[in-house]
């Protein structure tokens, strides 16, 4: 009998699970080792708690949308822009003083989402593998039949499914699709995400991959003889696409001021400096933010190739993941 | 004629029917996910879902998952057949150490197995740093069936053991006096006998095989169950996954009737009364003593030695230190669940194998089939139905410890009826009648009688459902709680963003948990006489 | 072979051999000369240097003791177990280190090893691999009738009752028409009202067969009633061998006295074809010289009421057909068996009377 009241107990503990006034949910489509230590920072400043559910920024916005209304979540912190441009009709209207801290080419044109820290789209390969002339001009070029089975591609990954939105908004949907196919046609490594993609060119698996520029300087910290290298492609070209990741405070949340709280900590310079100092992003609002160096293509290089893209415009996540199943990589 | 067969005029005793709703409410816990699961699935319409299940990718699938599930089948069989030969019809010196080796894999989960191939590869891979050369990455359908093989075997050696045993001597010396030689009487005898046991070997495995998740997707090797997830997770609409899910479960229980309807198909009991003749081991001579431990080392050094030389070398290459703190934390979430997990697992163990044992009749038959439906569901699937359930229809529980550790009892509920029915029977009815002459209702005896008799069976029952639960890996994924980050999931998520050194500390602390399993397994087994 | 005859005062020639090579059956089967198996491990008997021949058709009983290594023996002699040394020739043929397939030696064993996966015709079937389908069920068919199971044909071991079993596992031996027939105590499965009738009708199957046997049993009564000959076997060794009435009658030492039926033993003083003992002077069965002990049966002593008599009764057990009487006469205890009518009481004076000639067995 005592075995049985002390699992009822037990039981019971746990099912009440606990509630501390100042706590807030955190739904994190951006990875943990990227991002707690400024979420802990965050807390050590404010004694606000947040409890932070980690996992695809897809998953999570898919996630958000099944929840609906009831979702326990307070804020989504999204890798890319497809997914908060899918969210965005369950965000709140973020405050003025907030959106006025960064460019408007970094939030949303309604004000309900914001950007956190900017990156840069561009290609990654094996120095040791790839002559410089093998370069591709544009990420077009990478359907040719010579990248059969020398690519990567990370085909759930948040920047990748907005580059495809992105690439669906300047050329068609049509284009895309065969763009698509051809990817799928060249064999490539399918990865998790893009850190697999780093790592596996680094193992010799794959030459080439489409992906974030800020990955590297990670690798590189821990050993400057990684053996990966980064190119842009050619000016202009839409492959050299210039993303942020971004947030949005939930309508549905009842702690609208600690998250908006939040989101201007990730604002400030502290965050700013820890995402263009640790995590080898580009900043998007701040002053005196030092930049890195030796760790890839700079800031300066990355804006300048940067194609013209009004990243508003990117808003089917849906309809672009349909097409990458279509395509037969997922 | 009533489920319950009553017999006219004989009183229907209160603890029956107490425990005949219990159990009943159990398998009705069982199935309700699985309903909403269906529910899901059958909400789109037909050209849709027609659409989906004709796309090539299904087929793909499904060819995948069926080379995967013979690829694991055949590579455990050539480890674990020969392995079981050697150790119990052999004189090769040390085979009650090498017997211990043989189970010791179990202690290395399929996704932590997948870690230690691919931390041997690569440039920053075990081989590379201390001996300067790469191995391609293992991984795809040959890096999978490896990892799994080399961690499933010990499932299928230690059944194939048992039947060694159980074998008659004299049947394969009776061939070979009708004239049969040895490799004939190895195929029309021996292995004949053997099939049972290879049968539920498979089965244990072929189900493992076909719910993975972590090592197939460690190894990008696109099997059901890591397309369920990639689909889940990465795609909007949750429909395909749903489909696929239901395919998975369908394939699951083809396998568990297949085995049930071949098992009741021959009869290989043996059939003299007398007691058999003695254990006769063949003699190996030197050369083949040579070979074998050849053979059983090269097993050993793959499943166990690999592992642990692959972590230790990565565990040496960064403090352990500061990593102390996150890893005890990660460790007291596992425990948080996996532990009310095991207790809830065994209450409701209790009145399923009560039925079973004290009041045997179809209904105590059916619920207790039910209560496998967890064991053979694919846990991936069954997480899904999970996920499902909750959504539309407990909103309140979705996302809460609550439900992550009722799936954790419902899917492990088979694991703890097993010791808990046993010590069941050996406890005897005489003893429990004793205490109703002595005036005790059905209930006062069950609380002071039965339930302390058996104690020692519940309390195995829950420690193998806790250390399973606490290396579960796609229960926990799609259930998990905000901020819910058990070891598995740590382990799981380092490496599969490729970082082997943070995911070290987690596949060390679950490959000491699971060897806890293992040594429950090895004790349990020696005292079933094995 | 020639019967003994069972006179009274019959004495064994002087020049007997006491291990019964004194006749050779006429066409010999088997020889095993010198057989020897010794074990490290000691979980199975050892033998040393056991010898014997048998003649086609023969049946012959090798009785003993558990552990005297007679199962050992047979288990060579099947192609089971190397012997350490000695050789084994069937029909001439030298067959020591064959593998047991290719001996054409039936084996029966104890628990009779039916295959439980197949079904009492397929069983039978099983040895018959040079033959085509149809003659081979054929053939089985018939093995199956000789054992009166043809309608058991289609039935799994598992539903056949003990000595059922045993006789599909006869059928199964001899549907190969081996020449020789190895039973590992073929009889210990079955209740003691089964085995006397499973016995003879075994025999009867042997016989109608053609096959030889060598039958391994630890019970004397089994040995006696079944074989041609017997060979008792003692600590790894052939002690005797001959026909049942040889062995039963003429016990070489005393251990074959006391194992084979009951013996009282007798010390004396041995001269020549007669000696000297505390029941006066005897005849031998064979001639002694010196201290003898002597082992008399049971049934040789004659019992008369004697109020004046030396021994007196000090146990009775009324069997039906027979008595026994425990009979204390100074020293020792001996037993008798006496016919069912005339009864003793317990206390009774009695003179006994030794009516046959007595074996010296050291």
């Amino acid at each position: 009998m005592k075995l049985l009241r002390t699992t009822v107990a037990a039981l019971a503990a746990l099912a009440a699970t606990p509630l501390t006034a100042q706590e807030l949910t955190l739904y994190s489509g951006r990875g943990e080792t990227l991002v707690a230590p400024i979420i802990e920072t965050f807390t050590a400043e404010t004694g606000i708690d947040v409890r932070v559910r980690y996992g695809g920024t897809a998953e999570l916005a898919i996630l958000l949308q099944e929840e609906g209304e009831r979702s326990p979540a307070d804020l989504f912190w999204a890798q890319d822009v497809a997914a908060l441009g899918t969210i965005k009709p369950m965000f709140a209207q973020l405050p003025d003083e907030t959106l006025d801290k960064v460019q408007s080419i970094y939030r949303d044109a309604e004000g309900r989402w914001i950007g956190t820290s900017g990156r840069s789209r561009l290609m990654i390969y094996s120095p040791e593998r790839v002559e410089e002339e093998e370069l591709p001009a544009s990420m077009a070029e990478l359907t040719d039949e010579r990248f059969n089975g020398r690519l990567a591609v990370a085909p759930t990954n948040g920047s990748f499914v907005a580059h495809v939105a992105a690439l669906r908004v300047a050329e068609g949907d049509e284009f895309t699709l065969e763009w698509l196919q051809g990817l799928a046609g060249n064999d490539p490594v399918m990865v998790s995400n893009n850190t697999a993609g780093y790592q596996a060119i680094a193992d010799g698996e794959a030459d080439f991959m489409l992906t974030n520029n800020y990955y590297l300087g990670r690798f590189l910290a821990n050993d400057p003889d990684f053996p990966v290298a980064q190119a842009l492609f050619d000016d202009g070209d839409l492959g050299n696409l210039m993303m942020t990741a971004g947030i949005g405070v939930l309508e549905t949340s009842d702690q609208q001021e600690a998250a908006v709280a939040f989101i201007d900590f990730l604002l400030g310079d502290v965050a700013q400096q820890y995402f263009t100092g640790n995590v080898y992003e580009f900043p998007v609002s701040g002053a005196g933010i030092v930049p890195h160096a030796g760790m890839g293509v700079s800031f300066a290089q990355a804006s300048e190739a940067a194609p013209e893209f009004d990243l508003n415009l990117i808003v089917d996540m849906e309809g672009t993941l349909d097409l990458i199943r279509e395509a037969g990589l997922i | 004629m009533s489920v319950i067969d009553s017999i006219p005029g004989r009183r229907i005793s209160a603890a029956r029917v107490v425990f005949s709703a219990l159990g009943l409410g159990i398998g009705a816990l069982m199935l309700l996910p699985i309903w909403y699961l269906l529910l899901r699935a059958f909400q789109a319409d037909f050209a849709t879902v027609w659409a989906l299940l004709t796309r090539p990718r299904t087929g793909q699938l499904l060819l995948n998952t069926a080379a995967l599930t013979a690829g694991v089948l055949a590579l455990s069989t050539a480890i674990a057949l020969p392995l079981a030969w050697l150790v119990s019809r052999t004189d090769l010196p040390g085979r009650r150490v090498l017997n211990v080796l043989a189970v010791l894999p179990l202690a290395v989960p399929g996704y932590v197995m997948a870690y230690a191939l691919i931390g041997l590869a690569g440039n920053y891979g075990f081989l590379n740093q201390t001996l300067g050369f790469t191995l391609p990455r293992p991984q795809g359908l040959w890096g999978a069936t490896l990892a799994l093989s080399l961690y499933t075997f010990p499932y299928l050696y230690l059944n194939l053991r048992a039947a060694f045993s159980g074998l008659d001597q004299s049947l394969e010396e009776s061939a070979r006096s009708l004239g049969c030689s040895p490799r004939e009487v190895f195929i029309r005898v021996t292995l004949p006998h053997l099939m049972p046991a290879l049968m539920a070997g498979w089965l244990v495995i072929g189900l493992y095989t076909i719910g993975d998740f972590g090592a197939v997707a460690l190894m990008r090797f696109e099997a059901f169950s890591f397309v369920i997830y990639q689909q889940y997770t990465a795609a909007f609409d949750r429909l395909y996954a749903a489909w696929l899910a239901l395919i998975l479960i369908a394939i699951a229980l083809s396998f568990v009737w297949w085995e049930s309807r071949l098992r009741e198909g021959a009869s290989f009991a043996r059939t003299g009364s007398g007691s058999g003749s003695g254990r006769r081991l063949v003699r190996l001579g030197a050369a083949g003593h040579i070979a074998g431990w050849g053979f059983a080392g090269a097993v050993v050094a793959a499943s166990i030695g690999l592992p642990l030389a692959v972590l230790t070398f990565w565990m040496t290459r960064s403090a352990l230190g500061p990593v102390l703190p996150a890893l005890f934390e990660s460790f007291g979430q596992s425990l948080s669940v996996a532990v009310p997990a095991a207790m809830l697992a065994a209450v409701m163990a209790l009145p399923v194998a009560v039925l079973a044992v004290r009041y045997p009749s179809r209904l105590s038959t059916l619920i207790n089939r039910l209560a496998f439906v967890g064991y053979a569901v694919p846990a991936l699937a069954f997480a899904l139905a999970f996920v499902f359930f909750s959504l539309q229809g407990a909103r309140f529980l979705y996302q809460t410890h609550t439900l992550l550790i009722t799936a954790y009892a419902l899917s492990f509920l088979a694991l703890a009826l097993g010791p808990i029915r046993s010590a069941l029977y050996q406890a005897r009815p005489s003893v429990e009648e004793s205490a109703r002459a002595l005036g005790h209702g059905p209930i006062s005896v069950f609380a002071r009688v039965t339930l302390p008799t058996i104690r020692p069976g519940v309390v195995a029952g829950m420690v193998l459902v806790f250390v399973i639960a606490m290396k579960e890996l796609p229960i926990a994924f799609l259930l998990a709680p905000t901020g819910f980050r058990p070891l598995a999931i740590t382990m799981f998520s380092r490496t599969s963003e490729g970082m082997l050194l943070e995911a070290a500390p987690y596949a060390a602390a679950i490959i000491a948990f699971s060897a806890l399993f293992v040594g429950f397994v090895l004790r349990h087994d020696r005292r079933a006489g094995g | 072979m020639q019967e003994l005859p069972r006179s009274l005062n019959f004495r064994m020639p002087a020049d007997a051999s006491p291990l019964g090579f004194r006749q050779k059956p006429a066409k010999v089967l088997l020889e095993v000369e010198g057989l020897a198996r010794r074990f490290t491990d000691g979980d199975a008997a050892a033998v040393e240097r056991v010898s014997f021949t048998m003649g086609e058709g023969e049946l012959l009983a090798l009785l003993g003791p558990s552990g005297c290594g007679k199962t050992t023996t047979l288990r060579m002699i099947g192609g089971f177990e190397t012997p350490d040394a000695g050789t084994i020739r069937l029909r001439g043929r030298d067959i020591t280190h064959l593998p047991p397939e290719k001996r054409g030696i039936g084996f029966v064993f104890q628990d009779y090893a039916l295959f439980p996966h197949l079904d009492v015709l397929e069983n039978v079937k099983f040895g018959l691999r040079g033959m085509s389908r149809a003659p081979a069920e054929a053939r089985a068919r018939e093995m199956l009738r000789l054992v009166g199971l043809e309608q058991l044909a289609e039935r799994k071991p598992h539903e056949l009752s003990g000595g059922q079993q045993q006789r599909v596992a006869l059928a199964r031996t001899l549907a190969v028409a081996p020449p020789l027939v190895l039973l590992d105590e073929p009889f210990s499965n079955l209740d003691a009202a089964m085995r006397v009738e499973t016995r003879q009708e075994v025999r009867g199957l042997l016989k109608k067969a053609g096959s030889a046997a060598i039958l391994v049993t630890h019970d004397q009564e089994e040995a006696l009633a079944l074989a041609d000959r017997v060979a008792v076997m003692e600590a790894g060794r052939v002690v005797q061998i001959g026909t049942p009435d040889e062995i039963y009658r003429n016990p070489a030492s005393r251990f074959v006295a006391s194992f084979i039926g009951r013996s009282n033993i007798l010390q004396g003083t041995a001269d020549g074809m007669d000696a000297d003992t505390p029941f006066g002077r005897l005849p031998l069965s064979r001639a002694a010289n010196g201290a003898v002990t002597l082992a008399v049966r049971p049934e040789q002593i004659m019992l008369e009421p004697d109020p004046a008599g030396p021994a007196a009764v000090v146990g009775r057990e009324y069997r039906g057909h027979d008595q026994l009487y425990w009979v204390q006469e100074g020293e020792s205890c001996m037993l008798v068996i006496s016919g069912p009518g005339a009864q003793i009481p317990v206390g009774a004076r009695v003179r006994l009377r030794i009516c046959d000639c007595v074996t010296p067995v050291n």
